[in-house]
């Protein structure tokens, strides 16, 4: 503790040259952070993803529509908790540019269980209650200023019974949704109202959305739906939610051996300009080194300062650098929604800081140990 | 002169001690080098991509699109087709017909159970026009699928990267199976396509609009005319677009996220490249000291000193650019990347280079400032 002002005057013996390398960890660590955080945090929002919520959908993908008795068959396989019947179409409000979602659900007892939203329970029983009801996705509240009552047209290419495609739906609460790969602009409605009024397709529906009874058996349960339809005219493909959102994000992951080049490219770079710097303070030392072993100091304390004065102008930059990053990343979650920075990151970094103080202060600590107080002071 | 004559001597005395100082030196060029090969890299992305899409643009191609809708999404009725094939304008086929592609895309969706890999691929029902309208469009085996057939076409990607599409394979599709009839060459796409009778599809489907309408003009001049033809048309709730602009437009939300993060990055790494080549120079102007104050001592300018420092700071950041974009070339150069989906070759393009180039010569210039000026600060008085 009595060598912190030494090792203190150290780092401060040319502040020009300390504030530079300062500047030029922190600004590596910002990048180090960012990039980094954006690898993790896919990592997390797909971890984070319910792999316990199943959804059945068409061998095809999403375009072919499901009987609705299918409801019973997926039921009866064991382990199936709760069934949802799940219709999708799409909609404007207003102009063409003001798209809609809108999801067609039964409101039956447990249904919530087998979606990711968040309802208050009476706003789920004004649903039930009022046919044409609609409750919808927090945002629209603030982007359209709709609110509990309002009637809201709706324009669509889906036909009603007399021939118009034009919907209103009266909304009666809203929601919010966990899911990060869901519709921003969404709204929930009545599928009974739904099926009845439209033209075409009557009977059928987009997928179910399936709650388990043991989350641990997603697998199998899924496997064993898929098997119980494999041969009948509609042949399903059951994924966990947690799959939908790897496949959505597996884009992003392309990016991971582009970033791990960056990240590994921008931690040399920047190991070989701080190595340098630090020979080079260590040769323009030399006698004050050498004074300092004629005092008494044994080799191993100054390879201590050497090294913990570089850990201390790293470990500091770094951690600045790191808080930068914090501050930063929200503009790159404008990309992947519900992305944030895992801090396991900031701890990453700081490890990392550490390692590269200690690999670039290494051969010049050395050279000041091995440091001859003869050879040093004579050179003068 | 005289000034010219003293800043060349202090600089060929400068390059001739490298060799004593080639640790800031070597700083210098790794740290250059990095940052130009980054931002070179990360903008070979947005330039692949970019290549990729505009290869196959023809002055010639009209696009009409539904008011207000993006492409591949618009509304087009069968009774607005009848009005469009009456346009003027419109090149004829070899039967006569006017060269009109109509569309209606499906996106399929499924996954092989062997390697989980998802397999997501546009089924277009599209006429047999398509193949005057693009005439770089080619078969490499089989044949144009026959209307009212279930029958497939696939373009080459397709059967590159997926199986289940040789030709006489058989795939189901909305529960009935398609024959696999030909593979076809779609000039630089490198997408995987998939196309089919566009009445069958929108039969099976039920679709009642086209959700494309593309049409082959006589000439490109004839562009303005034919425009002014479909909105003079009150029958017609589409507007005319050349297929360079729906391209463009397309293309830009996808290149704006290349280029912010492309800038991001590159930003960022030569800010810290431009702070570790002012502190080597500064390491290189102390150890200088002495010489740079003999020169002061027997007359030498201080401008001939900053501008002498400014341009080798400029020198050493050169060959750190070639070597960034040398890197660049031959590590990404080719590579196929599918960041967001969209799968594209990069491309190291010599204006990329040009442009890496021309952003190490400014790291060189800005990192030069400060050590230049203290150089100057150098007197004759301190040789003392």
């Amino acid at each position: 503790m009595k060598f912190l002002p030494l090792i203190w005057s150290g780092i401060w013996r040319k502040p020009g040259r300390t504030n530079l390398i300062f500047l030029q960890v922190c600004v590596a660590f910002l990048l180090f952070g960012v990039l980094q955080g954006l690898k993790t945090g896919v990592e997390h929002v797909i971890g984070d993803t319910r792999a316990d919520l199943l959804l059945v959908h068409g061998g095809l993908g999403l375009v072919d529509p499901l009987p609705l008795g299918m409801l019973e068959g997926i039921k009866s396989v064991p382990g199936v908790k709760v069934v949802a019947p799940v219709e999708l179409f799409g909609a404007v409000y207003q102009n063409p540019s003001q798209k809609l979602g809108v999801v067609a659900i039964r409101p039956d007892e447990g249904w919530l269980d087998a979606f990711t939203f968040t309802i208050a329970p009476e706003h789920a029983a004004a649903l039930r209650s009022t046919r044409t009801g609609a409750i919808i996705r927090e945002g629209l509240a603030k982007t359209y200023g709709w609110k509990v009552g309002d009637h809201i047209p709706l324009m669509s290419t889906t036909a009603q019974m007399n021939g118009s495609t034009d919907w209103a739906f009266d909304v009666v609460g809203t929601y919010t949704d966990a899911d990060v790969g869901a519709g921003r602009e969404t709204i929930l409605i009545n599928y009974a109202y739904f099926d009845e009024a439209r033209l075409t397709g009557k009977g059928t529906v987009k997928h179910f959305n399936v709650a388990l009874s043991d989350p641990r058996r997603a697998v199998q349960v899924a496997d064993a739906i898929d098997r119980r339809f494999a041969n009948s005219a509609n042949a399903t493909q059951t994924d966990s939610l947690r799959e939908l959102a790897q496949s959505q994000l597996q884009s992003i992951g392309d990016l991971d051996f582009l970033i791990r080049a960056i990240v590994s490219v921008v931690l040399v770079a920047l190991l070989f300009a701080t190595a340098t710097m630090m020979m080079q303070s260590i040769r323009e030392r030399t006698p004050e080194l050498a004074v300092l072993k004629t005092l008494g100091f044994t080799d191993r304390a100054v390879f201590l300062f050497i090294l913990v004065e570089a850990m201390v102008v790293f470990v500091a930059a770094a951690a600045c650098g790191l808080a930068l990053a914090l501050v930063v990343f929200p503009l790159a979650s404008r990309i992947i929604p519900g992305l944030s920075m895992p801090l396991v990151v900031v701890a990453l970094g700081l490890a990392c800081a550490v390692l590269v103080a200690t690999l670039s202060a290494l051969v010049p600590a050395v050279q000041a140990a091995r440091l001859n107080i003869v050879a040093a002071l004579a050179a003068r | 002169m005289n000034f010219t004559r003293q800043f060349l001597g202090i600089l060929l005395m400068n390059l001739s001690g490298f060799r004593q100082r080639i640790a800031p030196v070597l700083t210098i060029i790794i740290g250059v080098a990095c940052a130009v090969g980054v931002l070179v890299s990360m903008l070979a992305m947005g330039a692949g991509a970019r290549r990729q899409e505009i290869a196959d643009v023809r002055a010639d191609h009209v696009v009409l699109v539904t008011s207000g809708a993006s492409y591949g999404q618009s509304n087009i009725s069968r009774d607005e087709v009848a009005t469009i094939l009456g346009l003027p304008g419109i090149l004829k086929g070899t039967q006569g017909e006017p060269i009109v592609v109509l569309e209606s895309m499906v996106p399929i969706e499924g996954r092989r159970r062997v390697t989980g890999n998802r397999i997501y691929f546009p089924l277009v029902g599209i006429t047999s026009t398509v193949t005057q309208y693009q005439p770089q469009m080619r078969f490499t085996a089989g044949r144009m699928f026959k209307p009212g057939l279930h029958e497939l076409i696939a373009s080459n990607p397709c059967a590159r990267q997926f199986t289940g599409f040789e030709i006489g394979d058989r795939r189901p599709i909305h529960g009935s199976d398609w024959a696999v009839v030909g593979h076809f060459e779609q000039g630089q796409g490198q997408q995987c396509v998939v196309y089919a009778d566009v009445d069958n599809i929108m039969s099976i489907f039920s679709r009642n609009t086209y959700s494309s309408v593309s049409v082959r003009l006589q000439s490109p001049a004839d562009f303005a005319a034919f425009r002014d033809a479909v909105s003079a048309n009150p029958a017609l709730h589409v507007e005319a677009q050349r297929e360079s602009q729906v391209v463009e437009e397309g293309f830009k939300q996808l290149n704006a996220i290349l280029n912010f993060v492309s800038y991001f990055v590159g930003t960022i790494i030569a800010i810290g490249a431009t702070l570790g080549a002012v502190n080597s120079l500064y390491a290189i102007v102390d150890s200088r000291r002495r010489e740079l104050a003999t020169l002061r001592a027997i007359g030498f300018t201080s401008g001939a000193v900053v501008v002498s420092i400014l341009v080798e700071s400029i020198l050493w950041a050169f060959p750190g650019a070639l070597l960034g974009g040398a890197l660049a070339w031959v590590l990404f150069n080719g590579l196929s990347a599918s960041p967001f989906g969209y799968s594209f070759q990069l491309a190291v393009t010599p204006s990329l280079v040009v442009l890496g180039i021309v952003w190490a010569l400014g790291m060189g210039l800005i990192g030069g400032l400060l050590p230049a000026l203290r150089a100057a600060r150098v007197h004759g008085n301190h040789l003392a």
